[in-house]
């Protein structure tokens, strides 16, 4: 019984540190081919379309809500100790800080994250990928890299996006529904705002989408069996990605805290 | 290769755009305009300034009008002190008379620190680019408390004073003699009122 579950857990450490190695060798390789000339600007595009501009819908929608939310959550509690003109500045630095980049990340690992695995997965089962090789194409230069550029490029637009329509959410509910004037609710969003916010996610919702694009792709190439295994490798991206984004969400910002307070 | 022809590109342009755009409206708004709106520099000088920062505000007669840029320490060899001066940012439209009095302002008991100008009269000579001007020093805080302190411990002692019946306060508090004696006169006077009608006789 305890030999089965340890055997069962060492297979599962083992396994893991096969998943850590290949998406390590994987981003090496990207890293590598990202600044080797040629570069594939139409395929970056044709990438940063679906990524970011498709995206963008959903993202906003849920920044919105986020947005509302968020503002009457914060306004059930400030109205009783009577002060809701810093649900203004509270809305705003969760948002530009947090919610903003996760929210944002989770959303895309969803979308495009699972239909690059998808994409990647058929075409390694159909061998697609073998006959790019044959035709002297590195899968990794054709496939990999424009994805990560895209994503890398897009996800913190779309953070940008994100956060402004999250506040603009937050100042309907503050102006309409609490009676905060619209010059005191932006002059208290902006004064308590810095660069450092700002930044720190940015770099971020960065970090996350070279993250999402790594993931999906190894994924991807890692299909095994058919239909079922796309389906299969399809979950394990999803989830391995949430789990990623979340616990290097946690690592950076630890790492803000702490050390560039 | 060609680029910029196709709708594709287009759509990933109009998305990058507005997302540049964001990012611009939120540096600027976070920063302030008036980073790009235009000022002068004055010098503030100060023997004590209360733990002001770079970034508190100014008021010219309750308005804020600029910040401060600048703190620098510097020893005065002549006086042998230290001199705090202030490098102060004024917005361009902003006379101040060169009378004015200056000094360092808490918002609140323990609130933020900011530079209060209070206006002075002379308009004829503004303060221009480079200027100087010396500032009134704040109490530092434990001045206040040791002349609160110095307060209460006299009243201290007047307090114990009374308290041990002393002096004519401790006597008219604790001593009932002036009590019984003006029960007795108005008991009297009620039981025969004519005695406040009766002049006595005057000796000569």
């Amino acid at each position: 019984m305890f030999t089965l579950f340890f055997m069962d857990l060492g297979r599962k450490v083992i396994s893991f540190m096969y998943f850590v190695g290949g998406l390590t060798n994987l981003a090496v390789q990207t890293l590598y081919f990202t600044f080797k000339p040629p570069y594939k600007s139409g395929r970056i595009i044709e990438q940063a379309k679906k990524a970011g501009y498709d995206s963008f819908p959903i993202v906003s929608l849920v920044a919105l809500f986020i947005g509302f939310i968020f503002a009457l959550q914060t306004a059930y509690f400030m109205q009783r100790i009577g002060s809701e003109l810093y649900i203004a500045s509270l809305v705003a630095l969760s948002i530009v800080r947090e919610l903003g980049p996760v929210i944002t990340a989770l959303i895309v690992a969803g979308r495009v994250g699972a239909s690059n695995t998808a994409e990647l997965g058929s075409m390694q089962v159909t061998e697609q990928i073998d006959a790019l090789e044959t035709l002297a194409e590195n899968p990794v230069k054709y496939l990999v890299v424009p994805r990560f550029i895209a994503l890398g490029i897009m996800l913190p637009i779309l953070t940008l996006y994100a956060n402004i329509i999250g506040i603009l959410g937050s100042y309907f509910i503050c102006t309409i529904k609490l009676g905060i004037t619209s010059s005191m609710y932006m002059h208290v969003t902006f004064t308590s705002l810095l660069y450092k916010d700002l930044f720190t996610g940015l770099f971020k919702s960065w970090i996350f989408g070279m993250l999402i694009a790594l993931i999906s792709c190894y994924e991807g190439f890692n299909v095994e069996g058919g239909a079922v295994g796309v389906g299969k490798a399809t979950t394990r991206a999803v989830v391995f990605t949430f789990i990623m984004i979340i616990a290097a969400d946690c690592f950076f910002t630890a790492l803000f805290y702490f050390i560039f307070p | 290769m060609i680029f910029g022809k196709t709708k594709l590109e287009m759509k990933v342009g109009i998305f990058v755009f507005i997302g540049m755009v964001i990012l611009v409206i939120f540096i600027l708004s976070i920063g302030g305009f008036k980073t790009w709106s235009s000022g002068y520099h004055i010098n503030l000088n100060f023997n004590f300034v209360n733990g002001i920062k770079v970034g508190a505000p100014v008021r010219f007669a309750g308005v804020d009008v600029g910040e401060v840029k600048r703190i620098k320490l510097e020893f005065v060899p002549q006086e042998s002190r230290s001199n705090v001066k202030l490098d102060v940012w004024i917005r361009n439209i902003i006379k101040i008379p060169s009378d004015s009095s200056v000094w360092v302002n808490t918002l609140g008991l323990l609130g933020e620190k900011y530079i209060e100008i209070m206006p002075g009269i002379d308009y004829s000579h503004s303060l221009k680019h480079g200027d100087c001007l010396v500032g009134v020093d704040p109490l530092p805080i434990h001045q206040i408390f040791n002349n609160a302190e110095s307060i209460l411990r006299n009243l201290n002692d007047g307090i114990i004073k009374i308290r041990n019946k002393e002096g004519t306060l401790g006597k008219l508090i604790y001593d009932d003699a002036i009590y019984n004696e003006l029960q007795a006169l108005v008991t009297d006077v009620r039981k025969n009122p004519w005695k406040l009608l009766i002049r006595t006789k005057e000796k000569k």
